[in-house]
């Protein structure tokens, strides 16, 4: 069983609680979890213990309360291996929040943790309405984080040469309204 | 298909941006939902729907790391999960029969409900009264008790009743100066 097979589960006997249906879920979503899991936490060098127990999290949190939030689950809105990734995400993050709590020793910290950010990476003063957000999300994922286009492409589900077109309209625009507006009136 | 990276001349006009001083304060990230993340990572919304998303995955250098990294994940085949983490979480859920008995209705959610601490003082209680009735009838029971204690009664009332005859009959010879 994998994540194909997620889709496959039947969501009333999961939430009504069945034990069948729930083992089947968890040998089908056990994968996607774990590797969700360890992705989100590998920048922290956490032991195999948190990861177990953070995967445990996520299992608790989608069973607690007489399964609210798996009742919560649309499936006209998302798949419920890309939902399931995203809640894995949030427990995993909430997990090392909990974590982090306790005293934890600085050479366990990552160091990008404890660097003072480049707040001006993030601070762009941009008019509003000038760029669209995908605009601006685009040019993040190339400049600040000089990701590849290919990968932005996928993420994005469009092809690369859209993601080249976004681009380059969207530094026509900055280009055009900068060279008006720049306060040391530089063009 | 050419995958190059933009010009340089591109990423400093961006990054010259980026170090001018905000005239107004930046705004706070939008709060998005995971099903609407999950949503938009599926290429579900549409333009409008997908904006507010947007913006606040480009606010976020957390959230724009993340959409990549689960884009990756749910692009590829998994490695299987450690057998533990199967069996931990199967555990959490058992069979029907298991949780009607743990449930039990209104008297066992009466029972069960209550405190562990005040099932051991129950439990106590119980076996402190089988002891002390085991031990009442061991030792012969109420009537056996009564009985020993009215011999003992009368044994002792005859003796005193002798012992006031004899004391009577000291007097009467002490008065006569015998």
């Amino acid at each position: 069983m994998g994540v194909a097979e997620l889709n496959q589960i039947d969501l009333r006997a999961l939430t009504r609680g069945d034990k069948r249906t729930w083992d089947a879920f968890v040998i089908a979503a056990a994968p996607l979890i774990n590797a969700v899991v360890r992705r989100t936490l590998s920048a922290y060098r956490l032991s195999e213990d948190d990861v177990m127990d953070a995967a445990q999290d996520v299992f608790v949190r989608l069973c607690a309360q007489d399964f609210r939030l798996l009742k919560s689950y649309d499936p006209a809105r998302a798949g419920l291996p890309t939902w399931l990734s995203v809640v894995s995400r949030s427990c995993a993050i909430d997990h090392l929040r909990r974590r982090r709590q306790a005293t934890e020793p600085i050479d366990d910290v990552p160091e990008a943790f404890l660097g003072v950010e480049d707040r001006h990476i993030e601070k762009l003063r941009i008019p509003d309405g000038l760029l669209t957000a995908r605009q601006i999300l685009v040019l993040k994922y190339l400049y600040d984080e000089e990701r590849d286009v290919m990968e932005i492409a996928r993420l994005l589900s469009v092809d690369a040469q859209t993601i080249r077109s976004t681009h380059h309209k969207a530094l026509l625009r900055l280009r055009a309204h900068f060279r008006d507006d720049r306060p040391d009136g530089g063009g | 298909m050419n995958t190059q990276q933009p010009q340089r001349s591109d990423k400093e006009l961006w990054r010259s941006l980026a170090i001018q001083p905000p005239v107004a304060p930046v705004s706070t990230p939008i709060a998005v939902s995971e099903v609407d993340l999950a949503a938009w990572l599926e290429g579900r919304l549409t333009e409008e729907a997908a904006g507010p998303v947007e913006a606040a995955v480009a606010a976020d250098p957390a959230l724009r790391r993340a959409a990549l990294d689960l884009a990756d994940i749910l692009g590829k085949p998994l490695p299987a999960a450690p057998e533990r983490m199967v069996v931990r979480a199967r555990a959490l859920v058992g069979f029907e029969a298991e949780r009607k008995i743990s449930s039990g209705g209104l008297i066992g959610r009466w029972l069960f409900g209550r405190s562990w601490h005040a099932l051991q003082q129950g439990a106590m209680a119980v076996v402190a009264v089988v002891i002390a009735t085991g031990g009442f009838v061991v030792g012969g029971g109420l009537s056996e008790s009564l009985a020993r204690q009215g011999e003992g009664y009368s044994a002792t009332e005859t003796a005193s009743t002798t012992n006031t005859a004899s004391n009577e009959v000291s007097e009467f010879f002490a008065g006569d100066g015998i």
